[in-house]
Order: C-alpha cells, then sequence, then structure tokens
C-alpha cells in the first residue's frame, strides 16, 4: 500500500528502519513495503533519515586500514577485468578463444560423465560393503551375546546324544536359567524330506512333553537355534528331537532323533 | 567558524580548496563519487582505487568500531568495497548520496559479521592508541571529511543524551528498539521517541550535508 502523507506513526517506522533497529520479521515486512509497494513517502523519509544517521560513522576516531585492504582489492579487481578483456578482444582471437574454450567445456563434461560413472559404480561397491558390514555387525553382536550367555556360571549345559543309527548326531543345550534361554547346537543330523521335520522337545518331570522348536538343518546336518524357555516348564527331566511331519506336531508322534536326560 | 578556518596546515597547500565553502566542495565531491561509480559499473578499476582512496579511513572507522578488532575490520572493509564495485550499476542516486550508500553497505556488514561470530567481547584493540596518520594530513578530499566530521561532532553535542545512546545503541551496535527497551530499562514507546526524535535532530542539524 502506498501512503499519500507523511503522518507520526510512518515517521517513527522510517526512523527505526533507517537506524536498523527493527527487529528482524518488522524489517523484513518494512522493506518489503519499500521495494515491492515503492511507497514515495516513505522511500523519501527513509532515505534522508539513513544518510542522516549513516553520518554518525564521522563521530568514530579515525583508523586506518594496513595497505593490504587496497592490494587485496586491486587483485580481485584485476583478476575480473582480465576475465572480461578475454572476452572483449578481436571476432578472430575471441573465435580462437571461444573455440579452446568451447573444446575445453566438452573434454571438461566427457570426463565428469566419466567421473560421475564410475562414481556410480564406487556408490553401488560402498553400499554393497555397507549393508555387508552391518550384517557382520549384527553376527558379531550375536556371537557376543552368545559367548557372554554360554560362558555364564549361571549355564546349565544338555548333552543329546544321536538314537536308532544315528549315532554320530550330536546335540548339545547351553540353559541359561537366569535368562530363561536355550542355546541350541546340533550337528551331523540326517536331511530330511521335504515333508518332515524335526522337532525339539521340553519333557517335563510330570505331564506331556511341550514343543520346543521345529526345526530343519543346513545340508551338513548343523543348526543353531536361541530358544525362549516357557514359564510353565519349571521341573526338567529331558529334551528330546523327533522326527514329525512338516510344520512338527503337537505332541511327540515320530521317532528320536536325539535324546539328553537333566 | 568558516570551515576552511579549521583546516590543518598541509591542507593549504591545495589552494583550490581553500577558497571553495566546504558545502559547494561538497557538492563537487558528490558529482564526482557519481562519476566513480559510473566508472566502477564499466568496470574501470582505477575509480575503484580512487573511491576507496576517498572513503577507506572513514568507513574502516565505522566497521572498526562496530567490530571491534582489525582483522574482521579489514575483512569486512574489502568486502565492502568489493560489493560496491559489484553493484555499482545498481546504484540508484535517488535514494541518496554515494558517501551514505557506502556507510549504509559497510554498516549493514559490519552487523553481520558481529552477529555471525561473536566477537564483540574481543574488542582489545580499542585499549591501543591509533597509530594511523591524524585526520587531514593523506587524502586530498580531507578538507570535506574532515568539515563533516566537526559538523557530525558538534550535532551530537546539541543531541540529548538519552536519545544519543539510544541511537548509538541501534547503529553500533545492530540492537532492535525492544532489545534497547530491555538494556535500558525503558517503556518501548520510550525508546522510539528516542530514536525518532534523535534522527530527526540529526538530520536537521547536518542538513547542508545530507
Amino acid at each position: 500500500m502506498r501512503h499519500e502523507q507523511l503522518t507520526d506513526d510512518l515517521q517513527e517506522q522510517a526512523s527505526l528502519y533507517a537506524a536498523g533497529a527493527m527487529a528482524e520479521s518488522q524489517r523484513r515486512e518494512y522493506a518489503r513495503h519499500l521495494e515491492e509497494d515503492q511507497c514515495a513517502v516513505c522511500l523519501s523519509e527513509v532515505n534522508e533519515l539513513q544518510t542522516a544517521v549513516s553520518m554518525l560513522a564521522f563521530s568514530t576516531p579515525s583508523r586506518s586500514p594496513s595497505p593490504t585492504v587496497r592490494e587485496r582489492l586491486r587483485e580481485q579487481a584485476r583478476s575480473v577485468n582480465s576475465v572480461s578483456s578475454i572476452r572483449s578482444r578481436s571476432p578472430l582471437r575471441r573465435f580462437w578463444v571461444d573455440l579452446i574454450a568451447g573444446a575445453a567445456a566438452v573434454g571438461a563434461l566427457v570426463f565428469a560423465l566419466a567421473v560421475t560413472r564410475a562414481n556410480t559404480e564406487l556408490r553401488r561397491l560402498a553400499d554393497s560393503l555397507n549393508s555387508r558390514i552391518a550384517q557382520l555387525e549384527i553376527q558379531l553382536s550375536q556371537s557376543r551375546t552368545s559367548l557372554i550367555s554360554l560362558t555364564s556360571p549361571e549355564v546349565r549345559i544338555v548333552d543329546l546324544r544321536g538314537q536308532r543309527g544315528n549315532d554320530r548326531a550330536r546335540g548339545r543345550i547351553f540353559w541359561d536359567q537366569s535368562k530363561r534361554k536355550w542355546f541350541f547346537y546340533v550337528r551331523d543330523l540326517p536331511q530330511l524330506p521335504a515333508d518332515k521335520s524335526y522337532q525339539l522337545w521340553f519333557v517335563p518331570a510330570s505331564g506331556n512333553p511341550i514343543s520346543a522348536v521345529v526345526f530343519n538343518t543346513e545340508s551338513d546336518g548343523s543348526t543353531e537355534r536361541q530358544i525362549d524357555v516357557p514359564e510353565a516348564v519349571v521341573i526338567l527331566k529331558a529334551a528330546a528331537v523327533t522326527t514329525e511331519p512338516a510344520g512338527g506336531m503337537p505332541q511327540p508322534t515320530g521317532q528320536f532323533a536325539l535324546l539328553g536326560a537333566l | 567558524m568558516p570551515p576552511h578556518q579549521l583546516m590543518p596546515a598541509t591542507i593549504s597547500k591545495v589552494p583550490q580548496l581553500v577558497t571553495i565553502p566546504a558545502v559547494m566542495h561538497d557538492e563537487r565531491v558528490e558529482r564526482e563519487d557519481r562519476e566513480l561509480i559510473l566508472r566502477m559499473a564499466s568496470r574501470d578499476a582505477n575509480a575503484l582505487d580512487a573511491f576507496y582512496t576517498r572513503y577507506n579511513r572513514v568507513a574502516f572507522s565505522l566497521i572498526f568500531r562496530i567490530v571491534g578488532n582489525r582483522q574482521d575490520a579489514e575483512d569486512v572493509l574489502t568486502d565492502v568495497f568489493w560489493q560496491v564495485w559489484q553493484q555499482s550499476g545498481r546504484y540508484d542516486s535517488t535514494r541518496g548520496k554515494p558517501i551514505a550508500w557506502l556507510l549504509t553497505i559497510a554498516r549493514t556488514r559490519a552487523i553481520d559479521c558481529i552477529r555471525s561470530n561473536q566477537r564483540q567481547q574481543t574488542r582489545t584493540e580499542e585499549l591501543e592508541p591509533d597509530r594511523s596518520p591524524a585526520i587531514g594530513t593523506v587524502e586530498h578530499d580531507s578538507f570535506v571529511l574532515a568539515d563533516t566530521r566537526r559538523a557530525v561532532q558538534e550535532a551530537l553535542q546539541t543531541l540529548p543524551e538519552q536519545q544519543k545512546i539510544a541511537l548509538e545503541m541501534a547503529y553500533f551496535q545492530g540492537m532492535s528498539h525492544s532489545e534497547i527497551a530491555a538494556a535500558l530499562g525503558q517503556p518501548l514507546g520510550t525508546v522510539k521517541d528516542r530514536i525518532r526524535n534523535g534522527m530527526i535532530h540529526l538530520r536537521k542539524q547536518l542538513k547542508a550535508y545530507l
């Protein structure tokens, strides 16, 4: 909005702006008024007051800067002028300069593209390595946790032996009683057909077995699992692995593959 | 006392300056300043050099007063004259005299500097004696600047102390009116009045120089 005449309020605004005493948000709004509205009344008052207040500079003790400032400015101005003088040379010379500059620009573009491509490859490799590092860090963390648990004085070790011709098969349970966890390791169990699974059981001193986990082995007959021991499981007499239909059963139906007394 | 009677002895060696009243001389300087700005706009580095020769001291003194140390002040001074060089094509003479334009840029950049690096507390050099040459002995136009300096100091002497304090807090320290009111423990309206009246007083007292 343009003002038609100077009021006390407008003069106050102009004086605060010229003195640099407005808060930032006010200052921006007022500057917008001056620039966009082109309010001649306010512009004129601000210009006069700004000129007046700038005279305060003459009230400061007189000092001289070091000669290096002038040198810096001369150097900057020279460098700008040397660029503009190249641009203003004769047409023939300018043709060659433009040609060389153009060739250099094309070369720079090709180089930039090559660098970008190489960067993309490197970025992909870096992403893949970062992902692998993250996996290894998780594994390391899990291993540390396992190691701490396995070496705890509260851990009880239960060995499981192969049954019915699986003499080579072995299992071991590290039972962390304080954390109510089983760390279950198996090796040399025969691989099962697709319609079968192994099932580990908590075998309590009284009552029916309770399923701990249904699993299949790796190609070398091994596996390792962490199993939470349910609150209901208090006194156990054994741990057993049976062969069951794929997906497991509520109660054991198949033959024993591993058995260990507690 | 007429301004030319206040001149240092060295200036009296320049006869054409002695006989010209300060205000008329000031008009000539202003015209020359505008020409220098025009030449800067056409990338005449000598014009930048001449403009710097005229006003480096007053701009530096202002910047130093605000930032409080020489290193920052010299960096800001370089930026200020470089900004003048770069924006010379956009200088609008209806917005004020070249010197006011320059000093407004200098003040703004100096306030930006203290806000960004908060080095206000290291004002050690303010306590050191100024080793720069005395006013009016170096540059050929120091007569005008010295006369302006005297006029400003006289104007400030007639300015009520409270108005002067409020103005200086705003101009040299970059404080907003609400910050000044809080610092002085005065109502906001009082501080606004002091700034406004102080500026109107300055404008009236320095009318011949604006």
